[in-house]
């Protein structure tokens, strides 16, 4: 598995180095939170997560819309591949959340409005999956799994400003257009923030990269078994 | 020969399905208990109870282990809280009971942590939250760094053994088209 997984891969390489130093950030540089305590660390691995996890729409999205118009199967590839890695990061920034809620919110779960839309993206990426794997295979497929991601999309903007929005529980945006003018940013905390964005980010375009190549082995398996089975056909046949 | 085109399927469709039956799992769990010893305790505020005039009956309290506790109140509890913009308002329950209900309120609305001092399960005190549990916390902390890591590994392995298996039929497949 590893020979496959290519451990020598600059990308992955890249990642894990830049993982180390985060990790290192993290754990032994970056001072407790006054208000949070240790548990406040989550948030170097959350926010990122969350990040990742808009990330793959975004990319899920832009491939979606580029298939749609050039009908080259290298995006329909690459919208698949972000799709898949998108459900691991959704999942983990909810996973993550709920574990940091319980101790700061004393609840695992809350109709706040940034969770909501957050769960929605995940179920975003688990339809357009599900969708993918029972719908027959063929162009109709393709087409109406990427009209699906690029409506998909319109979460993301709404994810972002929520927590702007509808003013609840939730922490502010601390990164982005819309960040409070105080925030954490230019602080310990937030360099180590950034520096964990930038390592997650890594890994996402490793996954992506990786699951891409697998889905090309998987086309080239389809193509091969087609070409199997009509070199097998008696001539004639149909 | 049928040909199927095997997208991603079963791996990550049962990955997606499982954090979604944990997810329900973990909003039907909770735990309750009522405060019967001297102490102090922090957290959220999760219930308020207010007789027929709006005055303050009772409150519950989340601590940071999930422990539900409730607390009657007594005329000579004291509050000393703050609103969203950090203004402190001291009062006890024999002067402003309806003001101290509506207080709460607001605590549960904006998970803001207090701290109880108590006896009997009576309060005596209720602050912003003072020095917790919070910071010792770090079985949360470990339980986020072992979930990312044990799903980013459980993945990187279910795509290693697919590509296996794939390299493995197209070399196959190769060899018997010559």
């Amino acid at each position: 598995m590893f020979k496959v997984l290519n451990l020598l891969d600059p990308l992955l390489v890249l990642s894990a180095a830049l993982m180390g130093v985060t990790l290192y950030l993290i754990f032994q540089w970056v001072p407790t939170e006054l208000n949070q305590g240790a548990v406040q660390r989550i948030l170097y691995f959350h926010v990122p997560v969350a990040w990742g996890s808009m990330l793959g729409i975004f990319v899920v999205s832009g491939s979606s819309f580029m298939y749609l118009w050039k009908k080259n199967e290298k995006w329909d590839r690459l919208a698949v591949a972000s799709a898949e890695v998108g459900v691991v990061f959704g999942g983990l920034m909810l996973l993550t959340g709920m574990i940091w809620a319980r101790p700061v919110w004393a609840v695992w779960w809350t109709g706040e409005a940034k969770l909501t839309t957050a769960l929605i993206l995940f179920f975003i990426y688990v339809a357009y999956l599900m969708f993918r794997a029972y719908f027959p295979p063929g162009g109709q497929r393709q087409r109406l799994a990427a009209i699906i991601g690029v409506i998909g999309a319109i979460d993301t903007p709404i994810i972002y400003f929520a927590a702007n929005l509808w003013s609840q529980a939730h922490p502010p945006i601390v990164t982005g257009p819309a960040a409070d003018a105080e925030s954490t940013l230019g602080s310990d905390l937030g360099m180590v923030l950034l520096a964990s964005t930038l390592a997650f980010t890594f890994i996402f375009i490793y996954l992506v990269q990786t699951r891409y190549k697998i889905r090309k082995s998987e086309d080239d398996l389809v193509e091969l078994k087609r070409t199997s089975t009509s070199s097998s056909m008696p001539a004639g046949a149909n | 020969m049928r040909v199927t085109n095997s997208v991603p399927r079963a791996g990550a469709l049962r990955i997606a399905l499982a954090m979604i039956v944990a997810f329900g799992v973990a909003i039907a769990h909770s735990s309750t208990s009522f405060a019967q010893d001297s102490s102090v305790a922090s957290g959220i505020v999760v219930g308020v109870e207010v007789d027929d005039s709006g005055n303050l009956t009772r409150f519950a309290l989340s601590d940071s282990t999930g422990t539900v506790t409730t607390f009657d109140l007594s005329f000579e509890t004291k509050y000393g809280l703050e609103n969203q913009a950090g203004d402190r308002w001291v009062s006890s329950q024999g002067e402003e009971s309806a003001e101290a209900a509506r207080r709460l309120r607001d605590h549960q609305e904006r998970f803001a942590p207090i701290t109880v001092s108590f006896a009997n399960g009576v309060a005596s005190s209720v602050v912003e939250r003072e020095e917790g549990k919070l910071e010792t916390n770090l079985g949360y902390l470990f339980a986020v760094f072992g979930i990312t890591w044990a799903l980013f590994f459980a993945y990187v392995l279910y795509m290693g053994t697919k590509q296996q298996v794939l390299q493995h039929e197209i070399a196959k497949l190769k060899s018997t088209l010559g």
